[in-house]
């Protein structure tokens, strides 16, 4: 799965500190679900896109559904 | 169990309230032990005594899993999962590193190692994996 987790904090001007305090998780857990280590659960899923105020599809992708849209 | 500061207030407490629960039940561990080994070997009492003061630290052991548990629940989602990560690791090492090393006893007559080194080895082997997947995820 893909985020835009980086670039919409990073408009905001959070750091991952930041955003993890909004969220209630560690600054490690913010990390590594930018890096794409780590695909958060719906819940928390839904509470980034409450926090950025974005429908969830604008934040997340399907790597599959990006890849076919690509070609 | 973490290495870089805890800033989150939520977690700052649940940080202080597992180390002082382990520190309770850790120390009322080393009591239970040193007692037991005290009377045991100076006192020689009857076998249902020996028996009842050999399981007697479980009790504190399992205060400190009760604090683990506790901890872990009030860790967030991918905590939890570095957690599980390290757990499932150490214990499978230890498993089946214990029973290859029973089969190293049997088979090519190496060392006995009593089964009181498993505990503290599994603590050590998690402490070391945690770190590693705690490092890797940076």
């Amino acid at each position: 799965m893909r985020n835009r987790l980086k670039v919409l904090r990073a408009e905001r001007n959070w750091s991952q500190a930041d955003l993890a305090d909004k969220l209630d998780v560690s600054r490690q857990s913010v990390n590594a679900i930018e890096t794409g280590k780590y695909d958060p659960s719906l819940p928390l899923a839904f509470k980034i896109a409450k926090v950025f105020a974005l429908p969830i599809e604008q934040i997340f992708s399907d790597d599959e559904v990006v890849a076919q849209a690509a070609e | 169990m973490t290495c870089e500061p805890v800033t989150n207030p939520k977690q700052k407490q649940a940080t202080i309230r597992y180390l002082r629960d382990i520190a309770v039940a850790g120390a009322l561990y080393i009591v239970f032990v040193l007692a037991g080994a005290l009377v045991v070997r100076h006192l020689d009492p009857p076998q249902f005594l020996k028996i009842l003061l050999a399981i007697a630290p479980m009790a504190p052991a399992l205060l400190m899993l009760r604090a683990y548990l506790v901890h872990l629940n009030s860790m967030d989602e991918f905590q939890r999962r570095m957690q599980n990560d390290a757990l499932l690791i150490s214990t499978a090492i230890i498993v089946f590193g214990s029973f290859a090393w029973g089969f190293l006893e049997e088979w090519a007559e190496l060392p006995r190692v009593g089964m009181l080194w498993i505990f503290p080895t599994f603590s050590l082997l998690f402490a070391v994996v945690h770190t590693v997947i705690r490092f890797r995820n940076k």
